[in-house]
């Protein structure tokens, strides 16, 4: 690791052989993704703060990418429990944007007759966005457990559904408007940390809680991993699968919430480019897109890791067309390095059945 | 009596079709002659040619995407190919250093798409990585690489080789309700949609893209060359995006880097719509084409009535819902839904 700091460009590549040997040994350990994580997230830090320390490592930038990973993070950890159960949640980001587009147009409702009032039921704003994320979520549940529509198709349909709803209801404007209280959250910090990032550790740790520590989670884990199985266990698919759609929802909503903390403003398009970006984010966490593997901790680091190269390319004057380019290029290079050496074990005998 | 009924119940299954495109068929057929009754306007020549036009786009994506759907696949990096094989064309024949005709112009973006698909193809097949992965990935990078490295800048007017295409129609009417144009550039769609339906009929490639979507480790033991059908599905989707992106600039009589990528997913779901299933081995040309004009003519009508355009992708979404709710309830009635679940586990 000491090789990074140096500014040496060759170091660089030194540091990155030096990491893929770490990958190596380090694929003997169970939390080999969320370690993989951790080490990128090293590594991509190390870089840039080696290559503009002036800029990279000014507050300003850190309180950044702190106050920009939240919403995106809360999205992303919602899309890992839809994966885990083998599915997918499409519909994320438009619930989170009508949840956000409910709270601003209560709160300039009620703020036109009684401006005071409208602060004080701070709470109860935030309480029906949370509401809406839930009834979002659902919706998809229905869709999914009840119908039995497969995920994608479900949540994309959703997803047109309440993106639909909120370009009607905003007439394609961006709306002003939130509680002040919610604002002055936003821009808050807890001992240094932004109030924001704190709350998205919050919410990681609840969802970490949840998928490794209570039967919802060991079901869910199940039911990704082999549903038939799942079924003959005893496992009740459906609630299962509702559970899960109903806390990917009301983690939409949160998002929502965080949102509006952040600008007080909402749109019906507000984040277009982050259904897709979350789906990079969860499986380069190492979440299993086939469901039955994930790990929260992997994609709080995927999610840093990207928020840190997309501020690096920044600070080093990168466009965000060369960001995307970065993203789909980390994408696949940790698909394919996954790929060739899950299929260099031993063990995997069905690799080398289909490999010919 | 029996036989009768049961020789009736024969024809209207058939008439059904095979991925319901008799029922689809139907609907849109409601809906035209609903449409026609509620508002005049509707049944004429000009709407029937400017569905027509506002469809051929869609209509070539679709068809791409339909082929990677029954693979088992997911494309959502055909929009990006399009906008880079026919953004790279116009900036190269704008700067002057080659001019080889319209033809040229189609060829040039034929062989960028294909280059394109094809390293879709190599990640694909070599590394078996989940398509929807792999191509959000390269959409990414190719949208990235287009706009940093090609260009980003809106170009007005389209060289000359291509401009001309622009403004030329196939067939000009003057009805009393309006003068009515349709664009040339429907020709290629239909000539495309008919070879199309043919290879996946009546080729062995297509007869493969099937088989690999139904079941790809039987393919292989069947003695398909499954990594290699597949490279070249690839590389034919990135043509036909191609194709779509040239028709696109050359109707819309301008050229943007920025434009096409996001509308991916209304594309999916016209396919899906058109009863194409996502776990693989089934769909078909004429549903795909019956899906990307029911979307349409629902848009078409939308507009007609007075509904605010921006309900219609509220309405794409719930004609998505009742379409997939409806298949997915009576694969449940019919015993097929083993077979549904047991797919599930190999999408996305």
């Amino acid at each position: 690791m000491n090789a990074v700091q140096e500014k040496n460009p060759l170091k660089r590549v030194n540091a990155e052989v030096d990491s893929r040997w770490t990958g190596l040994v380090e694929r003997l350990h169970v939390d080999r993704s969320a370690r993989r994580m951790l080490l990128l997230v090293v590594v991509a830090f190390a870089i840039f703060a080696a290559l503009k320390p002036s800029v990279f490592l000014s507050g300003i930038n850190l309180q950044n990418i702190a106050i920009s990973s939240p919403e995106i993070g809360v999205i992303a950890i919602a899309m890992m429990l839809a994966m885990l159960t083998g599915g997918i949640d499409l519909s994320l980001v438009s619930i989170a944007n009508l949840s956000a587009i409910t709270m601003s147009t209560m709160f300039t409702a009620i703020a036109a007759n009684n401006p005071d009032q409208a602060e004080q039921l701070f709470p109860l704003i935030v309480l029906v966005g949370l509401v809406v994320g839930l009834l979002g979520g659902a919706v998809n549940g229905l869709l999914v457990s009840r119908l039995g529509i497969t995920p994608i198709l479900a949540t994309l349909g959703t997803m047109q559904i309440y993106n639909g709803i909120a370009v009607a209801w905003t007439g394609g404007k961006t709306l002003y408007g939130s509680p002040a209280a919610l604002t002055s959250i936003g821009q808050s910090t807890v001992g240094g940390v932004p109030t924001l990032f704190v709350l998205f550790v919050v919410v990681a740790v609840l969802v970490g809680i949840i998928v490794k520590r209570t039967p919802l989670g060991l079901k869910v884990t199940l039911q990704g991993a082999n549903p038939t199985a799942a079924r003959y266990s005893g496992i009740n698919s459906r609630a299962v699968l509702m559970s899960t759609y109903l806390l990917t929802g009301t983690l939409g909503g949160i998002a929502g919430v965080l949102f509006l903390a952040r600008n007080p403003t909402a749109s019906a398009d507000y984040g277009a480019s982050y259904v897709l970006l979350v789906i990079v984010i969860a499986v380069l966490g190492g979440t299993n897109p086939n469901g039955g593997f994930a790990t929260v901790f992997g994609v709080v680091l995927a999610t840093l890791t990207l928020q840190i190269v997309s501020s690096g390319f920044t600070a080093l004057r990168l466009s965000a067309f060369q960001y995307s380019i970065a993203q789909g290029v980390i994408l696949i290079a940790v698909m394919v390095i996954d790929q060739v050496q899950w299929r260099r074990r031993p063990r995997a005998r069905r690799a080398a059945a289909v490999s010919s | 009596m029996s036989a009768g009924r049961s020789g009736l119940a024969e024809r209207l299954r058939r008439l059904r079709g095979p991925n319901n495109e008799g029922v689809l068929a139907l609907i849109l057929l409601v809906l035209i002659v609903g449409m026609s009754i509620a508002n005049p306007v509707f049944f004429t020549l000009p709407t029937a040619f400017s569905i027509m036009r506002s469809a051929i786009v869609p209509l070539i994506f679709a068809l791409g995407v339909l082929l990677v759907i029954i693979s088992g696949g997911i494309d959502v990096s055909f929009a990006a190919i399009a906008v880079f094989a026919a953004y790279t064309t116009v900036r190269v024949y704008g700067s002057g250093a080659i001019d080889l005709g319209l033809i040229g112009a189609f060829a040039m973006a034929l062989v960028i798409g294909g280059m394109l698909g094809a390293i879709n193809g190599f990640l694909i097949a070599r590394f078996r990585l989940p398509t929807l992965i792999v191509t959000l990935g390269t959409q990414g990078i190719f949208k990235g690489v287009l706009l940093t490295y090609v260009g980003s800048r809106y170009i007005a007017d389209l060289p000359s080789a291509m401009s001309w295409v622009s403004t030329t129609n196939l067939i000009e009417v003057t009805t009393d309700t309006g003068r009515a144009y349709l664009h040339v550039m429907v020709v290629p769609a239909i000539v495309l949609t008919l070879v199309l339906a043919w290879v996946l009929r009546r080729t062995m490639f297509g007869r493969s893209i099937y088989a690999i979507g139904g079941d790809a480790e039987a393919a292989r033991r069947a003695g398909i060359r499954v990594v290699r059908t597949q490279v070249w599905l690839y590389v034919i989707v990135g043509m036909m995006a191609a194709i779509g992106g040239m028709i696109y600039m050359i109707m819309g009589r301008s050229a943007s880097p920025q434009e096409l990528v996001g509308g991916e997913l209304d594309i999916i779901a016209a396919v899906v719509l058109g009863g194409a299933s996502i776990f693989g081995g089934r769909g078909s040309v004429l549903g795909t084409v019956l899906g990307v004009f029911l979307v349409q003519v629902i848009n078409n009508s939308l507009i007609l009535a007075g509904v605010p355009s921006a309900w219609q992708r509220a309405a794409v979404g719930v004609l998505l819902l009742v379409g997939v709710g409806i298949q997915a309830v009576t694969a449940r009635g019919s015993g097929r839904a083993a077979l549904v679940h047991d797919a599930q586990e190999v999408t996305v």
